[in-house]
């Protein structure tokens, strides 16, 4: 079928290998393939599989014809692509976090005029506290973004949270949603005209399947 | 040691082999556009900001912006359609329907963090200004169509969509407001999801409803305009036009473009058919355009008008390397000082010499590194003649009939 998919390592690959298999595409040799990046499947598509956030930059580049990434992702990096399909799988928030006890957000707005953000998510950030009004610093960080409320780099945090353990466990409380996020599939402007009959046929499966 | 010399981000220098391969390009799109009456214009690199602003456009957000010495804010031009319809509005005004111009030119948009598309931009188009007919989106069509065969594409497939059709089919749905605005925002994010989400909102129903929903991934043959001109009476007209369009582009010999609901562009002039050109190997489409009948007005003079642009360097992706041959000539050792004579005679008869003084070190590295063939030097019974790619020499008496040519 000479298709190339990019797959999400992480949190979403259980549930992309899922949703790939229920369209009837083989992922066997995918769960099997140990340290390969890249699985060839013969007379099958060809899986890419990278971090969340490249996902988007293969299919916009058209290194590979489509992908499965999260709305976050996507709202994050805006790529130039098609968004053809919510997957279902994969649901979790956006989420505007600071300590447990009084939210410090007001009072830092009405002291300082300002409230420091820590995030890895820097646009979806600046938009939603742009959007409420509200001026925001934004510090980029790059993991454990839990940490910094907690020793002072931020007021609170921007960030997915799915089952709100490790917010629990770090003493952060979900103040605001700035959106829902679940599994999206997007392909390449390109291979989107230029394959449309398989791309329209795997489309309406995944919607069956996903549904 | 000096510092690293620098480029502005997103802009690149172009060599020559690349230069080559792109001017090719360009000649061969210019080709069948002056087949079909198209004649070349030129506007200037940098335009007043009020030329954008008078468009209206919020495409034109992004653009290198700068000042001249009475403080009137200037642009570099971040597409070319806008200067074009300036131009044909004021300076040819008077020119009798229907106006014919190309050009080849670059555009300039500040690059996005993390996107692969440069600053520059090189875009071969052209804007049929006057007819307001089917037939009038049709030529732009087929001559797109023609360009880039001839461009060495003939694959290439073109989608057609209408934003008159997507206009009509809400209008027909009573979606205005917030919602019509976060479906015109879905459209132009490429979101089916999202698009779906703020038409169920709308909550049509039967096959109004099929349509509304369905409209962005909606893509086949004509048989499509049928389906939404029946299931959407006040699209009905606009579903007959592009039908028209398609029809028109038949007689014109070339395929049938692909019907694409889901085609828009980023631009909000365009106001009736919208068209994308696309190729393998090239990450985006080769080439977009439409029709844009509100624009002349801005500047004063209103004509309907649509046209389209072939962006260069991603056609450039998708044509295959140009058959590996040395470029006709040869370096001629000693045509810089001792042979200056039997170089001009050379250069008449028709062959490019590179000249290069007699004790120059290495002939034969400068015809590599500009891809001749050929190290030619005075011998006593005659020329000879080394073939660099082989080593092999000749001796010829007859510059006139060596193997260059």
């Amino acid at each position: 079928m000479d298709l190339r998919i990019c797959v999400p390592l992480g949190a979403l690959l259980e549930g992309s290998l899922a949703a790939i298999a229920a369209v009837g595409l083989p992922v066997e040799p995918l769960r099997d393939a140990g340290r390969r990046l890249i699985v060839e499947v013969p007379g099958g598509p060809t899986y890419i599989t990278t971090r969340p956030t490249d996902v988007p930059t293969y299919v916009e580049s058209g290194a590979a014809d489509i992908g499965i990434v999260g709305r976050d992702v996507l709202l994050e990096r805006e790529p130039d692509v098609y968004e053809l399909a919510d997957l279902g799988f994969g649901g979790c928030t956006m989420s505007w976090c600071t300590p447990a006890g009084d939210d410090p957000t007001a009072l830092a707005i009405e002291r300082f005029g300002v409230v420091r953000v820590a995030t890895k998510y820097v646009r979806c950030a600046e938009r939603f506290f742009e959007g409420t009004g509200r001026k925001a610093e934004i510090v980029k960080v790059n993991g454990s973004v839990e940490l910094a409320p907690l020793v002072g780099l931020a007021d609170g945090i921007v960030d997915l949270v799915a089952t709100g353990r490790t917010l629990r466990e770090n003493g952060l409380v979900e103040r605001e949603v700035l959106f829902e996020s679940t599994a999206r599939l997007i392909a390449n402007r390109v291979s989107h005209k230029l394959r449309a009959d398989v791309l329209d046929g795997l489309v309406r499966a995944f919607e069956a399947g996903g549904a | 040691m000096t510092d690293p010399v620098e480029l502005p981000a997103g802009v690149r220098d172009v060599l020559p082999v690349e230069a080559a391969e792109l001017r090719a390009l360009g000649d061969a799109l210019d080709g069948a556009f002056r087949a079909f009456g198209y004649r070349e214009v030129m506007t200037p690199l940098i335009e007043l900001a009020d030329v954008l602003d008078r468009a209206e456009d919020e495409g034109v957000g992004r653009a290198y912006r700068l000042f001249d010495d009475e403080g009137r804010v200037l642009v570099l031009r971040p597409d070319l359609t806008i200067p074009i319809a300036r131009l044909v509005a004021t300076r040819m005004a008077d020119h009798p329907d229907p106006v014919r111009v190309s050009y080849n030119a670059r555009a300039a948009r500040p690059p996005s963090p993390g996107k692969i598309e440069g600053a520059e931009q090189r875009q071969a188009g052209i804007e049929l200004v006057g007819p307001d007919g089917p037939e009038a989106d049709a030529e732009v069509i087929a001559a797109l169509s023609y360009a880039l065969a001839a461009a060495g594409v003939p694959d290439a497939r073109i989608a057609i969509g209408s934003v008159a059709i997507v206009s009509a089919v809400l209008d027909g749905a009573g979606a205005d407001g917030p919602v019509r605005a976060s479906l015109w925002g879905a459209l132009r994010g490429r979101s089916v999801v999202d698009w779906r989400r703020a038409a169920e909102e709308i909550g049509a129903e039967g096959d109004l409803g099929e349509v509304l929903t369905g409209l962005p991934a909606m893509r086949g043959g004509r048989e499509l305009l049928d389906r939404i001109g029946t299931a959407v009476p006040p699209a009905r007209s606009e579903c007959e036009r592009l039908d028209a369009v398609l029809d028109c582009v038949a007689r014109h010999g070339v395929a049938p473009p692909m019907v694409d609901m889901g085609v828009v562009r980023d631009w909000s002039y365009y106001s009736g058919v919208v068209i994308e050109a696309y190729a393998m190997g090239a990450m985006a489409p080769v080439a977009v355009g439409g029709r844009y009948d509100g624009l002349g007005a801005r500047f004063g003079r209103p004509r309907a008008a649509v046209g389209v642009a072939v962006a260069l360097d991603l056609l450039h992706h998708a044509v295959g390397r140009s058959a590996e041959r040395p470029a006709a000539g040869i370096v001629l050792v000693g045509g810089a000082d001792d042979l200056v004579a039997d170089a001009v005679a050379l250069r008449r008869a028709g062959t490019a010499v590179l000249a290069v003084a007699s004790l120059h070190p290495d002939p034969d590295a400068v015809a590599v590194a500009d891809g001749r063939g050929y190290v030619v030097r005075r011998v006593a019974d005659g020329w000879s003649v080394r073939d660099v790619a082989t080593g092999s020499d000749e001796i010829l008496s007859d510059l006139g009939a060596g193997p260059w040519t």
